[in-house]
């Protein structure tokens, strides 16, 4: 299609792109979830009874049993290499179906990659050296290279058997004006220099192109731009008696252009690929967003922080406080300002600091719960807890109110409300105040 | 009576491989044409010493004697007539009986094929090759993997029976067979191979002459391979056809060798390039055979295809060090002359998509060879124990899988030498169009994932593009028929012809390839794996399907018995999955029953039974597409045969300059086989005849 | 692929073929001193480590947790009643335990491998054996200690250690053995 006025290629590598860009989801990536984890890590855990297969594709009972563990150990919040060296500490390194990337098992993840490398630069060298090769001398003809007879006369068979080739397909119209005569001229030109080494130059008559073919000396127009009359057989070419007579040598400055267009062509298909290769490798659907080729999942720190606290907020359930208690201390480590790890973990020690009777603990839970409500005023639990304190500890009637007329202006869910109902009661009458009506005894 | 036959079989094939490697190389010593011409006698009789232990075999297993140790462990007198039959093949010995008798066959007809040249040096080499292997392969059956030792004490009354999961599917019958032809015919272009370089001989014409056979052995291989993958999904109960297990992919090293060769042999044969390549991608394909007969025999890897252990292990290492040393030397030896008396002319041609199919599959082979092997060198180099399994070669496999679909959607436009932008464009127009289309179709239709749309959008662009190749030779069909005189009716009819042939069978076989790859794409990324629980009468749903326990069944037959849950999908269809003993007092394996269908396949396994009545798990994997696998390995062995069929009729003017600088060599990119474009530099539409360059003075 | 010098084509050719058969060489080498994957032994990373915990209930319906005790080894044997290996192995350790019941320094406990507790309740009173039997219904015993497939049998030192895997059918002198080798090392 050599009429341009439809940029049809433009169109469909913009289409391409969209579209793989929308359906492979790198936009909108979350957090894998619990079940997206659990399901790829069993995809590469071994079935301890069986042969070959994964625990994600056997039903045989210990294939059943690892994979309720490693949705267990998920729901404890461990990360994926935890779950898989737990699996390894118990079975052996065999139990995961691709080796781990260190040690010497790295050669298997290295070894193909490097392989790969090593082709591809052998392929660029040669392509290299011999794109050099062709603008400078005709290959083979370095006088001081010892050809015997029968390779010389293979080297010239190649040559006639190439030519005859190249004005075959031209005439097919496989090859373009531009190419047939590139093509034409260097192989005429290697035919010579073999000729020139060998006396019995039998091959004028290959030098003759074929017959009806259009090798003049009109400068090489743009493709198709120029017409030739095939079949008028017009100026065929006089018998050479030189090698180099009826080749016209292509302009240089247009094969420079073209060689360099071909670089780009060359360049942008490259790149795409390349891209491409690196897109499939990572975003493999074995992998889940953030997941690293090696399969480790590196979560942000928002997602670290999140975990943790769901991690803790279940052991507190299991009645783990103690736990819990260090969890939350471990997230306000890094992150002194995290209301929610201030404001459990204010409670948390407050009722330590209760039941045992500590008043130095209780005056910490004390500072993390108002600096808590201090943070986040309109968070619910804080102000509970606050309020709590207040009332229990402090007989602060007044105060408690306050408080718990923030938490229930806060929206808390209703289970909340109706656990606290008694306290908050107790304080709203204490401190002579009507009793709201989400808390009325009823 | 039967180890009598047999063994006198087993011997005489040996005697006549041993006998037939000194005469050939007495005559070679020697340089008489006379007894280099009775050499070829000893092919024949190979193939009937193979024959006869095959048939003495035969009647031992179809009549339960045992007598024979092979028989005892592999036949039971409750194993029906077609599993007796296929026990030839179910086990080590009796696999390398019919290797033996394969390579017989091959070599009888190779034999027969060249009998007017067999005083030529050429073809005295390669069969005395072939007598090496045969000795090689008989003398193991007259050592370690004797098929017809005599059992070790009392004849047993009761036989062990076959190997349970070779009872389940008469698949058993064709799949070995099949594979033993494709595998054992790579011999043959080794031979050759080993021929040519051995008496420098390097020009074309035995590639072109063994063209035929290494398709041929190709492509029973290939339908061996999908066989397998068939009976893997029917019988084994993951709902899976492929696991990168240690055997199949002993079958797919030699496959993927031999598809670059198959490809590359094209430009040599066109062009006389690439010749180290297709040497050494001959000596790889032969060799990976034996390695791969080797660890799969050798017990040296666990597999739940292995064969038992024996004692064959140190000698087919041997063989296969053998043959390398041998293959790898000549070429290393033979180095200076072998180079090609010219180059690639430019990468963006056919030739330099050939070449870059060869770097992708032989790539891709040593990644699965590394991987097969890893876990032992592990082992040796003191880390311990790794696996390596299926997601490692899964991860490898979808680029080079990608790549391997762009080539071939390119590659067929591609005109040989030299081409440019242009060309290239106004070609692929079509079929890019076709590939961007589907993936936004797909992306619209809310499929979701890069690999599978990048599968599909290249899929449909590999296809288009073998489509369009297609239409354009049966155009070029039509238009000779036209041409020639033929009524408008007669020459629409020719148009067959532009669907036969080398190019045309070839391209059938491409979009055989891509509806497999389209399926496996699918399959493999939007299955739903679950199970459900359901109590007799209970319905449950998973993923869009229904599927209600009616009832169980219990099935009783001498030579087995199972028990059947009789399941109904989507009120339609019922299917039985099953829970078979077969022979007394074996372990129960699950048979899978699977409702295909066009869009999907529900596969369906028991899971548990409970102890008292009541809830009975069921496995179910859903997965898309299964069936296009089955029907792209049918276009695959269509074009195969297709392939086989002689295209047009070489016109007599085409040119040739030196007799024997490969007399078939197509040198005019004919519209049957070439690639042609229709424009206005065409003539008559006759195709296009070069005179004139390269006549003789 | 060029038709560059015959001389760089002597060279390539000739080191690429000495650099695949050396490759080949070493694979080889590797290859042929394997031994046969059925009778390599499958490691145990606890071999050497504290055991896990071993307690449950018994088929009989008792609870049961293994209590360590200064001298006393004890030989934990995963077993399945439709596993033919276990059957060799059951007369020999009925023997062991016998051996090392009076003198109390090693005592023997089984776990059921994926099997229900009918068939190993039958199938241990039919073998005779006295010893505490564990029901493993949900495998997590035998995941704790990483068993693929009966028999395993694992050897604990008083101190908790697990000294011994075997995968096999075992005798009742390779326990012994067993024992006598860790107590000489580590008394």
């Amino acid at each position: 299609m050599t009429i341009r006025k439809f940029p049809l290629w433009s169109m469909l590598a913009v289409v391409l792109v969209v579209a793989l860009v929308a359906g492979s989801g790198i936009l909108r990536s979350a957090p894998p979830s619990a079940a997206q984890r659990a399901a790829a890590i069993e995809s590469v855990v071994r079935c301890p009874s069986c042969e070959d297969l994964s625990v994600a594709t056997s039903s045989a009972p210990t294939a059943l049993t690892v994979r309720s563990t490693v949705r267990q150990l998920i729901a404890e919040g461990r990360t994926d290499q935890q779950v898989k060296d737990y699996l390894v500490a118990r079975y052996g390194s065999s139990i995961v179906l691709e080796p781990p990337a260190s040690g010497w098992s790295l050669l298997v993840w290295l070894l193909p990659l490097l392989g790969g490398l090593v082709a591809t630069v052998a392929v660029a060298t040669v392509l290299i050296r011999r794109r050099h090769a062709v603008d400078e001398e005709p290959a083979g003809a370095d006088g001081t290279e010892p050809l015997d007879g029968v390779a010389l006369e293979e080297r010239r068979r190649f040559l006639r058997l190439s030519l005859a080739d190249a004005d075959a397909e031209y005439l097919a119209g496989d090859l373009s004006d531009k190419d047939y005569l590139a093509l034409r001229h260097r192989d005429m030109l290697r035919l010579a220099a073999l000729e020139a080494r060998t006396p019995e130059v039998s091959g004028a008559a290959a030098l003759r192109p074929a017959r009806g073919v259009i090798v003049a000396d009109q400068p090489v127009g743009g493709s198709g731009s120029t017409p030739f009359d095939r079949r008028s057989g017009a100026t065929e070419d006089p018998a050479p008696a030189d090698p180099t007579g009826g080749a016209v040598a292509p302009p240089p400055r247009r094969s420079h252009r073209s060689r360099r267009s071909r670089w780009y062509l060359g360049g942008a298909v490259a790149a795409f690929g390349a891209a491409l290769v690196v897109g499939v490798s990572l975003f493999a659907t074995n992998r889940l967003p953030g997941q690293t080729p090696t399969g480790s999942v590196s979560l942000s720190q928002d997602q670290q922080v999140a975990q943790s606290l769901a991690q803790a907020a279940v052991l507190e359930n299991q009645g783990q406080a103690g736990q819990a208690a260090q969890l939350y201390q471990s997230v306000l480590d890094g992150h002194p300002d995290n209301e929610v790890a201030l404001a459990q973990l204010g409670w948390l020690e407050y009722q330590t600091g209760r039941s045992g009777g500590r008043a130095s603990l209780i005056g910490d839970a004390r500072a993390k719960l108002n600096r808590a409500v201090r943070l986040d005023p309109g968070d619910f639990a804080a102000r509970l807890y606050l309020g709590t304190v207040l009332w229990q500890r402090d007989g602060n009637a007044p105060a408690a109110v306050e408080q718990y007329g923030r938490f229930l202006a806060d929206g808390p869910p209703t289970a909340l409300v109706d656990q606290a109902a008694p306290l908050v009661r107790q304080a709203y009458q204490a401190a002579g105040e009507p009793v709201p009506p989400s808390v009325a005894a009823g | 009576m039967n180890g009598t036959f047999g063994h006198t079989g087993v011997l005489l094939g040996f005697a006549a491989a041993v006998v037939g490697v000194v005469v050939i190389a007495a005559g070679l010593a020697r340089g008489r044409a006379s007894t280099l011409r009775n050499g070829r006698l000893y092919a024949p009789l190979v193939l009937v010493g193979g024959v006869v232990a095959l048939v003495a075999m035969e009647h031992a297993l179809v009549t339960h004697d045992f007598s024979l140790a092979y028989v005892a462990e592999n036949n039971s007198r409750a194993t029906p007539l077609l599993y007796s039959f296929t026990g030839l093949w179910s086990a080590l010995a009796g696999s390398i009986l019919l290797w033996g008798v394969v390579l017989g066959g091959y070599a009888t007809a190779m034999v027969w094929r060249f009998r007017r040249r067999s005083a030529d040096e050429l073809v005295a080499w390669a069969t005395l090759v072939v007598y090496v292997v045969a000795a090689f392969f008989f003398g193991l059956m007259l050592g370690p993997a004797d098929p017809f030792r005599h059992v070790a004490g009392p004849v047993p009354a009761v036989g062990l029976g076959p190997n349970t999961l070779l009872q389940d599917n008469p698949l058993v019958l064709i799949h070995p067979p099949l594979l033993y032809l494709g595998v054992v015919g790579f011999t043959l272009p080794f031979a050759f191979a080993v021929a040519s370089l051995i008496t420098g001989r390097l020009d074309d014409d035995w590639q072109g002459e063994t063209r035929r056979w290494t398709l041929f052995a190709w492509a029973f291989l290939t339908m061996g391979i999908l066989l397998g993958a068939w009976w893997s999904y029917q019988v084994l109960g993951w709902g899976g056809f492929w696991g990168w297990d240690p055997v199949e992919n002993a079958a797919l090293l030699p496959w993927l060798v031999g598809t670059a060769y198959l490809h590359s042999v094209m430009v040599q044969q066109r062009r006389g390039l690439l010749r180290i390549w297709n040497l050494s991608l001959v000596v790889a394909a032969f060799s990976l055979t034996i390695l791969g007969t080797f660890l799969t025999r050798s017990g040296v890897i666990q597999s739940v295809h292995s064969f038992s252990n024996s004692t064959i292990g140190p000698l087919l290492l041997g063989f296969f060090g053998l043959v390398l040393v041998t293959g790898v030397g000549l070429i290393a030896w033979r180095g200076d002359r072998l180079r090609s008396p010219g180059g690639i002319d430019s990468p963006v041609s056919r030739e330099g998509a050939f070449l870059a199919n060869n770097l992708l599959f032989v790539a891709f082979a040593c990644v699965v060879l590394l991987g097969t092997v890893f876990p032992l060198l592990y082992e040796a180099l003191g880390g311990g124990q790794v696996a390596v399994g299926a997601p490692y070669f899964n991860r490898f496999f979808v680029p080079v899988g990608l790549g391997l679909l762009f080539l071939m959607a390119v590659a067929p436009a591609l005109p040989w030498r030299k081409t440019s932008v242009e060309t290239m464009r106004g070609r692929l127009a079509a079929p890019a169009a076709a590939g961007v289309a589907v993936v936004a179709v797909c992306v619209l239709a809310g499929i979701h994932g890069l690999e599978p749309l990048l599968a599909f959008g290249l899929g449909a662009f590999a296809g288009g593009s073998a489509v369009r190749a297609l239409m354009l030779s049966v155009r070029g069909a039509w238009r000779g028929a036209r041409s020639s005189g033929a009524p408008p009716a007669r020459s629409v009819l020719a148009g067959w012809r532009g669907l036969v042939g080398r190019a045309n069978g070839g391209m059938v076989v491409h979009v055989g390839v891509v509806v497999i790859a389209v399926g496996l794409a699918a399959a493999t990324s939007f299955l739903h794996r679950g199970e459900l629980h359901l109590a007799k009468g209970q319905s449950g749903t998973f993923a869009g399907h229904t599927v209600t326990f009616v009832g169980t069944r219990t099935v009783v037959s001498p030579s087995h018995s199972a028990l059947e849950a009789v399941l109904r999908v989507d009120g339609g269809g019922v299917f039985r999955p099953a829970l078979s003993t077969f022979g007394a007092g074996s372990t129960p394996v699950g048979t899978p029953a699977i409702d295909s269908g066009w869009r999907d396949d529900v596969y369906l396994t028991i899971t548990s039974i409970p102890d008292t009545g009541g809830v009975w798990t069921f496995g179910v994997v859903e997965q898309p597409l299964v069936m296009w696998l089955w029907i792209g390995a049918g276009l695959v062995a269509g074009g195969s045969v297709l392939s086989a069929i002689p295209g047009r009729r070489r016109r007599p003017t085409d040119p040739v300059s030196a007799p024997s600088a490969g007399a078939d060599r197509p040198a005019v990119p004919r519209g049957a086989g070439g690639d042609t474009v229709p424009d206005h530099r065409r003539g008559s539409g006759a195709d296009p005849v070069p005179v004139g360059a390269g006549d003789p003075p | 692929m060029g038709p560059e010098g015959a001389g760089t084509a002597r060279h390539t050719a000739r080191w690429v073929g000495i650099t695949v058969l050396v490759a080949a060489a070493g694979l080889v080498a590797v290859l042929a001193t394997r031994p046969p994957a059925a009778v390599s032994e499958v490691q145990s990373p606890l071999v050497g480590k504290p055991a896990p915990p071993v307690a449950g209930t018994t088929v009989t319906g008792a609870p049961y947790a293994l209590v360590p005790a200064p001298g006393r080894y004890t030989v934990v044997n995963f077993f399945a009643s439709w596993c033919e290996p276990c059957r060799t192995e059951g007369p020999d350790l009925v023997r062991f335990q016998f051996e090392h019941q009076s003198a109390g320094d090693a005592s023997m406990i089984s776990v059921v491998f994926d099997d229900t507790v009918g068939a190993a309740r039958a199938y241990q009173s039919q073998l005779g054996a006295t010893w505490p039997t564990l029901a493993d219904p949900a495998g997590r015993l035998a995941l704790s200690f990483g068993v693929r497939a009966p028999p395993s049998t694992f050897v604990i030192a008083p101190d908790g250690r697990v000294v011994a895997y075997i995968v096999a059918p075992v005798s009742a002198s390779d326990l012994d053995k067993i024992i006598a080798d860790a107590r000489s090392t580590n008394p």
